[in-house]
């Protein structure tokens, strides 16, 4: 992998300005170091057979077909979806900060474009909420390949603006979608806790499988500044002159309380919890996705 | 409150704003950030706001400290209260000895070097003064410290340092000129310990300035152990060289009167003599002289060798009896005072000489009187008076300045002792014998072992033989000065005196190596014919022969008359005159018969300085001077001479007559040596003596000088305190940049 995974890093990935090729590049890029086809389907209705190809799963192979004509085909089959993704993509304000090449926004919309794509490729069936403190954008959850192009407008369309409130929102999305599915949060979580915890908790009463991949700067996590400097909130209307580094050591504790207790939330609600740096690799996210959507499937 | 010894560096305390103001740009430099995690980085400030301000607080204050002692130290703050006192310094007295010997006026360009030492004596002052309280000036010159003990040493004493100082000592210093002495350092030196004894809870400061002559300084070996004397008192001792070179000089080192006899209207000689002290051949140096108003002719020395001393002489003739003026003087240099030489000549209408003949009929006596005053237009200065040996016992001899004895054939004893009395005291005595003359009188009582006036024991009167063979003159003279007259002439009139009889020495007698006899003429058979001796201050000469020619046929000779008046000459030195003498400094004192003069007598003083001329040489001031008796002397005493040149005492006799009696006071010419030694001479030559050399012009004043407790040690250990209190205070507010690896 590590030959392609290059080409999966933030700068990398940041050279590419339209969102669709972004997730293209990033999908393809993962899948083509995988020795195991991602490609598999659940469905009764038999649509077409399909010449095999390396990396398919031995077990789609139509044996009767290489009785009678000594060749390897995979059958394939017309399913309408078998798994229902619903992307939560935040895009408050708090998403507009960055220090590398990708900002958070940018990065959380790379992710779930590429999601998207990914999904797509798969027959599953993807639907997108852009959301700050309201949702601003929503899509149906389609698993038409045509799809993708609506989920892109819905993040593009979507500026970032204002401050989170996610509760309503988990709230909304568990009323739009009733059918269980699997949900995944891309945001910073800067919001209040309790608000986020309920949400959560909410989804998973629903029966949703739920990933949160929580988007967060290195600055953020490191907190490196060093000199006189003037913070201004993007959310919180309040600003701050300072030494940074005297008051380093009082974030530090602070943050990771809170992520400590994210972290021990979403372990209690089953939650899986992903910490992402916009530094990371965009790889992981879809690695992460991937063994997500085998376990469901497992489960299932 | 502490002082400063540069109190105009306390503006840098302005500077105290600088860390405030770099707080206040730093808040308009401030990096924005747009921060989205705002709410963890608000708890954390909230968290440790407290603490973070104190913290800046105490950072800005420990900043602006470190400014106020950086400030303090170069300002160099100086404690002079109790506590000052307590941590070791207290009042301070700053001794200035003020070096003004005239060789201080030596000038070049358009200073001197005493103009020089003002400036530094002023710059000592000022900054002193601005030191503020605990503190005293005393000025001491070299001149002043020289005089007697009763007379004001000082012209500041010390004076506490107050703000009229700079007006008193600016007063002081204007009015001082350069004094003519040749006052060296070790009297200032002496009166500091005098005046003020040794120091009790006083730092003393003591600033030498000077010249620095090699003529004093070369061998300081009496200074040093004086200047060693101030070890204990831990006084800082300063050098301070006011010359910046050793320049070329000329002096005149003495103008006096030749032996001869000093009467109006006979022609003296006077000797000059011109020293080079400079390291250069001086050629072709005129040298001008006056006699009273009138100018003579210059002389012209045609060279002077670099150390060298040449001596002429010049002839005077003062028609008039009483005391006239001679005054040489060369050309401006470098220190003009040593260029004047001042003479005053007492001549007498004529010298008095007494001639005593033991013979009635006074044969030698005659010769004698008519050598010494042939009489005619020939003018000897000589009045002789033929008297008989009586005339010693009854009348007084002062008025003589020799006397003549031949053919003595006794004397009683007063007579004896008047003429001892008179030879001690400095009168000439010169002895003809003859035939009355008896070697045991002349023996017992006159030579008496060597004790008595007479120079030699005699033998018995000898004829001399003759040898027509021989054709060596009778009589062998030696160099002496009565005889120097005929030196080297070849037919010399002595040649041709014969000499038949005459008394020899006492048989095995011969003058010893340290005995005050000597032989100065002989006959041919080697014989003493003329033996001399010094009795007390004054000279005997003995001529084995008579004086008349009756053992010899010398009289008619004209070596006879000469061979007199030389003798007269030289008996009658030192000329009896004022001048050469008398220095600079040295009070005068007038002692006259009392019964003679009103008590009340004028001095007049000559103009001072290097402007001094023959001219203006009485045009100073009058110094009236109520003189004291004591006994028959009548004494007063000037003791302002500190200039140069000729003096006059204004006497008015019991009948209201005027009469005037002059002085000439001159320098001690020594001073005009201006070689000097420098820095690392007079260490090697004093190595137990601590002080600190420096040149005038680049004088400067350090904390040290100034007395009180320095505070800047101290405050460089608070600073160092300070900053490093800061960095820690500073690491600890994490003011510090983290090492890099740490930043990312």
């Amino acid at each position: 992998m590590p030959g392609s995974r290059r080409f999966l890093h933030p700068e990398a990935v940041s050279r590419i300005s339209r969102l669709e090729l972004r997730a293209r590049h990033v999908v393809e890029g993962f899948l083509s170091g995988m020795h195991k086809s991602p490609y598999f389907g659940q469905s009764i209705e038999f649509a077409q057979h399909r010449e095999y190809a390396p990396g398919d799963d031995p077990r789609h192979v139509d044996w009767k077909v290489w009785a009678k004509q000594d060749r390897y085909y995979v059958k394939q089959f017309e399913e309408e979806t078998n798994l229902r993704a619903t992307l939560l993509v935040d895009v408050s304000n708090s998403m507009r900060y960055g220090s590398g090449p990708l900002n958070k926004y940018e990065y959380a919309a790379t992710i779930a474009v590429s999601l998207a794509y990914l999904a797509l490729r798969q027959q599953d069936a993807v639907g997108c909420v852009s959301f700050d403190d309201t949702i601003r954008a929503k899509t149906p959850l389609r698993s038409k390949h045509n799809h993708l192009d609506a989920i892109i407008r819905a993040l593009e369309q979507s500026a970032p603006e204002q401050k989170t409130d996610l509760f309503g929102i988990l709230n909304n999305v568990a009323e739009s979608y009733p059918r269980r599915g699997m949900i995944v949060l891309v945001s910073d979580l800067l919001v209040e806790r309790d608000g986020l915890i309920r949400g959560l908790r909410l989804l998973r009463q629903r029966g949703h499988d739920v990933l949160v991949f929580h988007v967060m700067d290195d600055e953020e996590l490191d907190f490196p500044f060093t000199g006189p400097t003037r913070f201004e909130g993007l959310e919180l209307p309040d600003a701050l002159n300072c030494n940074p580094r005297a008051l380093r050591e009082g974030y530090l504790q602070a943050l990771g309380t809170y992520l400590d207790e994210v972290r021990r939330a979403c372990a209690q609600h089953t939650v899986d919890y992903a910490l992402i740096r916009t530094s990371q690799p965009l790889d992981a996210v879809l690695a992460r996705y991937l063994s997500n959507r085998l376990g469901m499937h497992h489960r299932n | 409150m502490p002082s400063f010894v540069h109190p105009g560096l306390l503006w840098g305390l302005g500077l105290l704003a600088v860390p405030v103001i770099i707080h206040l740009i730093n808040l308009f430099r401030h990096r924005r950030v747009e921060w989205a995690a705002m709410e963890f980085l608000l708890v954390s400030q909230k968290k440790s706001r407290r603490w973070i301000i104190l913290k800046q607080l105490l950072l800005l204050l420990l900043r602006m400290l470190a400014v106020a002692a950086v400030v303090f130290i170069v300002a160099q703050p100086l404690l002079n209260n109790q506590w000052g006192a307590l941590l070791g310094g207290s009042k301070t007295h700053h001794i200035v000895l003020w070096d003004d010997s005239f060789s201080m006026s030596d000038h070049w360009a358009d200073t001197t070097a005493f103009a020089e030492a003002k400036k530094v004596i002023r710059r000592i002052g000022s900054q002193a003064a601005a030191q503020g309280q605990g503190r005293s000036f005393s000025l001491i010159r070299f001149s002043r410290a020289a005089l007697p003990a009763d007379s004001k040493p000082a012209d500041l004493l010390a004076v506490p340092l107050d703000g009229e100082f700079a007006n008193r000592l600016s007063g002081v210093l204007d009015n001082l000129s350069v004094s003519e002495t040749a006052a060296g350092p070790l009297a200032a030196i002496e009166a500091v310990a005098r005046l003020f004894g040794a120091p009790e809870g006083e730092n003393r400061v003591i600033y030498l300035i000077s010249d620095f002559r090699a003529a004093q300084w070369q061998e300081p070996a009496e200074l040093e152990r004086r200047l060693a004397e101030w070890k204990p008192w831990g006084a800082q001792l300063h050098f301070v060289d006011c010359v910046s070179a050793a320049r070329d000089n000329l002096a005149i080192t003495a103008l006096r009167p030749q032996p001869g006899t000093l009467a109006a209207g006979v022609e003296l000689f006077l000797e000059v003599s011109v020293k080079n002290f400079g390291t250069n051949l001086v050629r072709e140096l005129p040298v001008r002289l006056r006699q009273d108003d009138s100018q003579l002719p210059s002389l012209v020395v045609d060279q002077i060798a670099p150390g060298a001393t040449e001596t002429r002489r010049f002839p005077v003739n003062f028609p008039t009896a009483g005391q006239h003026r001679v005054v040489a003087d060369l050309e401006s240099d470098p220190v003009a005072i040593d260029n004047f030489r001042y003479a005053v000549l007492d001549l007498p209408l004529s010298v008095p000489v007494l001639i005593v003949d033991g013979a009635p009929q006074a044969t030698d006596a005659r010769f004698l009187a008519l050598a010494m005053a042939p009489g005619g237009t020939v003018r000897t200065g000589i009045d002789p008076v033929v008297e008989t040996p009586s005339y010693l016992s009854s009348k007084p001899l002062d008025k003589f300045q020799a006397i003549y004895l031949a053919n003595i054939e006794n004397l009683d004893q007063p007579a004896i002792d008047a003429l001892e009395n008179f030879a001690r005291a400095g009168g000439g005595v010169a002895f003809f014998l003859g035939e009355l003359s008896s070697s045991r009188f002349f023996n017992e009582s006159l030579y008496r072992n060597g004790a008595g006036v007479f120079p030699l024991p005699l033998g018995n009167p000898l004829d001399l033989l003759v040898d027509r063979l021989n054709k060596t003159p009778d009589l062998d003279v030696s160099d002496h000065p009565i005889f120097s007259v005929f030196a080297g002439e070849r037919n010399s009139f002595l040649g041709t005196v014969t000499v038949e009889r005459y008394f020899s020495a006492a048989r095995g007698w011969k003058p010893e190596a340290d005995s005050p006899a000597r032989i100065i003429a002989r006959l041919r058979n080697g014989a003493p014919l003329v033996v001399e001796r010094k009795f007390g201050e004054g000279k005997v000469v003995a001529v084995l022969t008579t004086a008349a020619p009756v053992w010899n046929n010398w009289g008619p000779n004209p070596s006879f008359v000469i061979t007199l008046l030389e003798l007269q000459a030289y008996l009658a030195s030192p000329p009896r005159t004022t001048g050469d003498v008398h220095m600079v400094g040295v009070p005068w004192k007038l002692e006259v018969e009392a019964a003679a003069y009103q008590p009340r007598v004028e001095f007049r003083l000559p103009a001072g300085g290097p402007v001094t001329t023959p001219g203006a040489a009485l045009s100073g001031e009058r110094v009236t001077v109520d003189g004291t008796v004591s006994g028959a002397v009548l004494s007063a005493t000037l003791t302002d001479t500190d200039v140069s040149g000729i003096y006059e005492a204004e006497l008015t006799g019991v009948g209201g007559e005027a009469e005037s009696r002059r002085l000439a006071v001159n320098v001690a010419a020594e001073e005009g040596a201006l070689a000097t030694v420098d820095a690392s001479q007079l260490a090697a030559s004093m190595p137990d003596v601590n002080f600190e050399f420096h040149a005038a012009d680049s004088f400067q004043w350090t904390s040290r000088d100034v007395a009180g407790f320095s505070l800047s040690s101290g405050l460089l250990y608070l600073l160092a305190a300070l900053l490093i209190v800061e960095q820690l205070l500073a690491y600890s507010a994490s003011y510090h940049p983290p090492a890099r690896e740490a930043a990312r």
